[in-house]
């Protein structure tokens, strides 16, 4: 199931976050929790993510528009692995000759 | 963690605060395991991270280093990674990462993946298409057939049409555009395999190569060619009929023209490219009598040394 937080649980599970940090980070659409009729609900996808912001910001110290750049590149080498391993694991599945075909056909292609 | 909290740092107890501070940053900045999904890297962190907490705070430093508290117990209550959430199906975050737009891919990319939304966040809470749009079970997009094919150097010089036959029988007119270069491929939009479901046909990919010619050869949109010249033609100066993709045109040979010698017919190659014509000068098949002695008599005055220089030999 679900579990969804709300914006002062977050605040309080990380460290780093602070109320305004947040606000600013919802004002940038860094992060985009689920609207509700009690404020805005966190996931555990949402939790993770401020946390990697924090972390980003603190470490490298980024503006808001270079987090979003960063964000939107990470999420876009995530979102192509998570394809690729789903990919992978489809061709996995498949009989010998079919791979054979396909390993072949990739060779061809990125040689 | 490791035994030893300021080695996971690559530091010793007399370390300050602030070296710790900055050795946690260092390896934090290189070794996150979003940023770094090497193993090696992933516990390089964990342990610097679990180290850094146990530090940073002055009074628990203190405690751990008269021995009051050892370094067990001091994990992080719980490090999220966020790639494995931003990885899995479903992901609020999920992102279009180039193949939505690709003209030949894009369709085959949507069968698999479905439709993710583009860019940069800016447009507030929209949830336009998570996921969505992408094919049904039981809905699949056609194969895509890939052929070789061979076309003579004038139908890829000057385009036109030929036939292959298709795998499920029958055949198919391909129109060759004009001037498609060897190792090519052309695509024919829904000219694959049917599809299932709701799923349009595939696509035909023709790579293309091309046959050379006895005459022409092609570098760019120029094409080039040799053309023979007679001597009396190369010393007098001519106009004779130069063969080009589009039929013979008039060429003026220069008086006085040599072997090597380049000559442009602009325009006469490909797409608004030049033909290049390299004069080669051709002696008569039997040198007769007449020609010999003429010769013999004009190198007695006008003798000339085209190799005066050339560096020769060793």
């Amino acid at each position: 199931m679900t579990r969804y937080y709300s914006e002062t649980e977050v605040v309080t599970l990380i460290d780093e976050l602070t109320p305004g940090r947040l606000q600013a980070y919802l004002g940038a659409h860094i992060v985009e929790p689920v609207p509700s009729e009690q404020g805005p609900r966190y996931r555990e996808a949402d939790l993770a993510r401020l946390q990697l912001v924090c972390h980003l910001s603190e470490c490298y110290q980024l503006p808001e528009d270079s987090l979003n750049m960063v964000m939107s590149l990470i999420d876009q080498l995530n979102t192509a692995r998570g394809d690729m391993r789903a990919l992978i694991q489809a061709v996995a599945a498949e009989p010998d000759e079919v791979r054979v075909r396909i390993h072949h056909s990739l060779r061809q292609i990125r040689r | 963690m490791a035994d030893d909290p300021y080695a996971a740092l690559g530091l010793t107890k007399s370390a300050s605060d602030a070296e710790i501070k900055k050795a946690y940053r260092k390896i934090a900045k290189t070794d996150h395991p979003d940023l770094n999904p090497d193993p090696v890297a992933v516990e390089r962190f964990r342990a610097a991270a679990a180290a850094y907490d146990l530090l940073k705070d002055p009074e628990q430093r203190r405690r751990f280093d008269a021995g009051e508290i050892d370094a067990q117990g001091q994990e992080r209550p719980q490090q999220r990674t966020y790639r494995e959430h931003a990885e899995a199906a479903g992901s609020p975050y999920a992102r279009s990462y180039g193949f939505d737009g690709d003209p030949d891919l894009s369709d085959v990319f949507s069968d698999l993946f479905g439709h993710r939304r583009t860019g940069f966040s800016q447009g507030g809470f929209e949830r336009r298409g998570f996921q969505q749009g992408g094919a049904r079970d039981g809905d699949l997009r056609g194969q895509d057939y890939r052929f070789s094919l061979q076309v003579d150097f004038m139908t890829a010089a000057r385009g036109g049409k030929t036939r292959i036959s298709l795998p499920e029988g029958g055949d198919l007119e391909v129109a060759i555009p004009k001037g498609v270069r060897d190792g090519q491929t052309i695509r024919l939009k829904g000219k694959g395999g049917p599809g299932m479901g709701r799923g349009g046909p595939g696509d035909a990919y023709l790579e293309i190569s091309v046959a050379p010619h006895p005459e022409f050869r092609r570098e760019g949109d120029d094409i080039h060619l040799t053309l023979p010249i007679t001597i009396d033609e190369a010393v007098l100066g001519a106009k004779v009929a130069a063969p080009t993709i589009e039929g013979a045109v008039n060429l003026t040979i220069p008086k006085g023209a040599s072997s090597g010698q380049r000559l442009r017919l602009r325009g006469r190659g490909i797409n608004g490219g030049d033909q290049q014509v390299e004069l080669k000068i051709v002696m008569p098949q039997r040198i007769d009598d007449e020609l010999a002695t003429f010769m013999e008599s004009w190198r007695k005055k006008n003798g000339y040394d085209p190799r005066s220089k050339m560096k020769m030999g060793g």
